[in-house]
């Protein structure tokens, strides 16, 4: 089960898991956003490699046009994801509390 | 102890290896916190059978309980031989315009496992994935490609 809430100014904030069933949603949801779009990841409880893959792509997307994805509330286990994939060096990561 | 069950090859049967996965931790007392890195591996091993195996049989999943942890089995019949463990190595250091999602997952999963071995029978057809997550597994950031690694 994935939610995904807010933007266009606001935070966006997602949670729970974002595995391959959900990135195809969540993907959709994202292309809609531009500018610095801030993640809120208090709750996301799960990423896969396809949850990477929509992020990225979000990323880029947003790059392309002077915008950016920062994620925020990053989990240990998420910061650890992050960093085995390199995605700490492209991404602006704020961990959580 | 082991609890086994088989999946057919479709996406949207991951929520039901996930289920399968919850439970079987649940019956088997395993600690909770493996779970999530458990269920990344799976996710992408099972994923990867569904875009790129070209059999129809269902995929087996075999969740053993063993001292700290849990030693899983991914079993997939009509299989080509494909060697998970030797999948080429992604270059995690490139900028965001260089880099592409694809094998993220298969990078990943010696990090977040204390092994991996991979095994294919020929005259079966079959091939077994078989990684072994305990609570002693350290993170690991030389694990690219090894075969059989241990923490």
């Amino acid at each position: 089960m994935l939610t995904i809430e807010g933007g266009d100014g606001s935070p966006v904030v997602i949670s729970g898991r974002l595995d391959a069933t959900q990135a195809a949603a969540a993907q959709s949801y994202l292309d809609r956003l531009a500018g610095v779009v801030t993640l809120d990841c208090a709750s996301l409880e799960y990423l896969s490699s396809a949850g990477l893959g929509v992020l990225l792509k979000t990323h880029k997307r947003l790059l392309g046009a002077g915008g950016r994805l920062r994620l925020t509330e990053v989990s240990r286990h998420l910061q650890d994801i992050f960093s085995y994939s390199g995605f700490d060096q492209i991404l602006e990561i704020e961990p959580g509390r | 102890m082991s609890e086994r069950a088989a999946f057919p090859r479709r996406i949207d049967a991951l929520a039901a290896v996930v289920a399968f996965t919850a439970a079987a931790f649940e019956r088997l007392h395993v600690p909770l916190e493996l779970r999530r890195d458990v269920d990344f591996v799976l996710e992408e091993l099972f994923t990867n059978v569904v875009k790129y195996g070209r059999g129809s049989a269902p995929v087996a999943i075999e969740i053993l309980a063993v001292a700290g942890g849990v030693e899983v089995t991914l079993t997939e019949p009509e299989a080509e031989r494909f060697d998970v463990t030797r999948a080429p190595v992604v270059d995690t250091t490139l900028p965001a315009e260089s880099r592409r999602p694809g094998g993220l997952g298969l990078h990943l999963i010696p990090r977040l496992v204390d092994s991996v071995k991979y095994d294919y029978s020929e005259p079966e057809r079959c091939s077994r994935i078989t990684f072994r997550k305990t609570r002693t597994c350290a993170p690991r950031d030389d694990a690219a490609g090894d075969e059989g690694a241990t923490c």
